[in-house]
């Protein structure tokens, strides 16, 4: 049986999540207070769409919540996202609540009332943009594990002090570590011994905020 | 920030909803000697309050923690949430109730039906439809007594 998901709430960002959903096989539900918006998704082809405040517990019923794998609260409000994501755990028993907040303070309070998953737009974009900003060698950042953990995608120049030297020879801060290197077509795990070359790409995992100074080590920019 | 002091003696209350309810509730308690702290993020709400009234104002968004911690909710005594959403009043009973730990939580909710998310947490929820009901039924009684009454 397909995974059954619950959208509530949101503009846009309902509409490319269900896209995206049902791209991947999923049965997907949207619920939304505004009739224009309900209008827009009812032309997704196979997305379901109720009209209503996700709110409101009868909403949720005549929408058979209790149904439903996951729920996704977007709506541009953070109490209103809480009260979903809350609704649909107690009331409805849905296996697992993902909430957005815009506020990132209050990411610790959703989780600590059982929200599984909270997801904060705000700190992810000014995450993004600092990285774009001040690491403009580093092409792709994913944090993990609520930002402890970063992974990221670092080209080597010919001119980074990197080039040409052997894993070992480099002075990598004690919590980062090259967990992938790709050549060309190639893709290699590496040990001590393996040469890094002008032109490879480096998988760089790294803890604690270490990622700026391995990015100094590798590529000699700040 | 600055930090409003207040009396060591007296009972300190926050209330956070400056429309009918949160101001008159606010009257009554400074009225009766209760030191009252009152949030609103509309400036225009707190014409609501009577002159007499001599408790503080404090016109912010009483969903972020800074003016929470201005309005110093850690020493507050009962917090009371009476603002018109009902899910704000929910949110911010529960940061009042397990973020700064307050032991007197009270709210308003219009509607009783989410009563399943803030059951477990100790919250106190007023609901005006039930207070209502009931007080309608009881003067309908009284008037049905009345007739009954009369008839004898």
């Amino acid at each position: 049986m397909k995974t059954k998901v619950l959208l509530v709430g949101g503009k846009s960002k309902a509409k490319s999540l269900a896209v995206s959903l049902l791209g991947r096989g999923y049965q997907v539900t949207a619920i939304n207070d505004s009739h224009e918006e309900c209008l827009k998704l009812a032309g997704i082809n196979k997305l379901n769409v109720f009209e209503g405040d996700g709110t409101k517990p009868f909403i949720l019923e005549d929408a058979n919540a209790s149904d439903y794998k996951i729920a996704i609260a977007l709506t541009s409000k953070d109490e209103d996202n809480l009260v979903i994501c809350e609704l649909c755990k107690k009331r409805f028993h849905v296996h697992k609540t993902v909430a957005l907040v815009s506020d990132p303070r209050k990411t610790d309070f959703f989780y600590a009332m059982g929200i599984d998953s909270v997801v904060c737009a705000i700190s992810a974009v000014t995450n993004i943009i600092e990285q774009q900003a001040f690491m403009e060698q580093m092409a792709n950042v994913i944090p993990i594990g609520k930002g402890r953990v970063q992974i990221a995608e670092i080209p080597i120049s010919s001119t980074a002090p990197a080039a040409g030297k052997k894993l070992w020879e480099i002075n990598l801060p004690k919590e980062v570590i090259i967990g992938c290197i790709l050549h060309g077509d190639q893709i290699g795990i590496p040990c001590g011994d393996t040469k890094i070359l002008a032109g490879d790409v480096l998988v760089l995992i790294s803890g604690n905020g270490q990622e700026l100074a391995a990015v100094k080590e590798l590529t000699g920019r700040e | 920030m600055k930090k409003y002091l207040f009396k060591v003696h007296g009972t300190y209350n926050i209330i956070i909803g400056c429309g009918r309810l949160g101001a008159n509730l606010a009257n009554t308690l400074s009225d009766e000697g209760f030191d009252v702290l009152i949030i609103d993020r509309d400036k225009d709400a707190f014409r609501k309050l009577s002159p007499s009234f001599g408790g503080l104002t404090l016109n912010a968004d009483g969903t972020d923690y800074d003016v929470l911690q201005e309005a110093g909710i850690q020493q507050a005594n009962a917090v009371i949430i009476v603002t018109n959403n009902d899910n704000t009043n929910i949110m911010l009973a529960q940061i009042a109730r397990e973020i700064f730990k307050v032991e007197r939580v009270i709210a308003r909710l219009y509607d009783p039906e989410r009563d399943c998310i803030y059951r477990e947490f100790g919250i106190d929820t007023i609901c005006p439809a039930i207070l209502s009901a009931k007080e309608i039924d009881k003067l309908l009684g009284q008037a049905a007594a009345h007739i009954r009454e009369e008839a004898v």
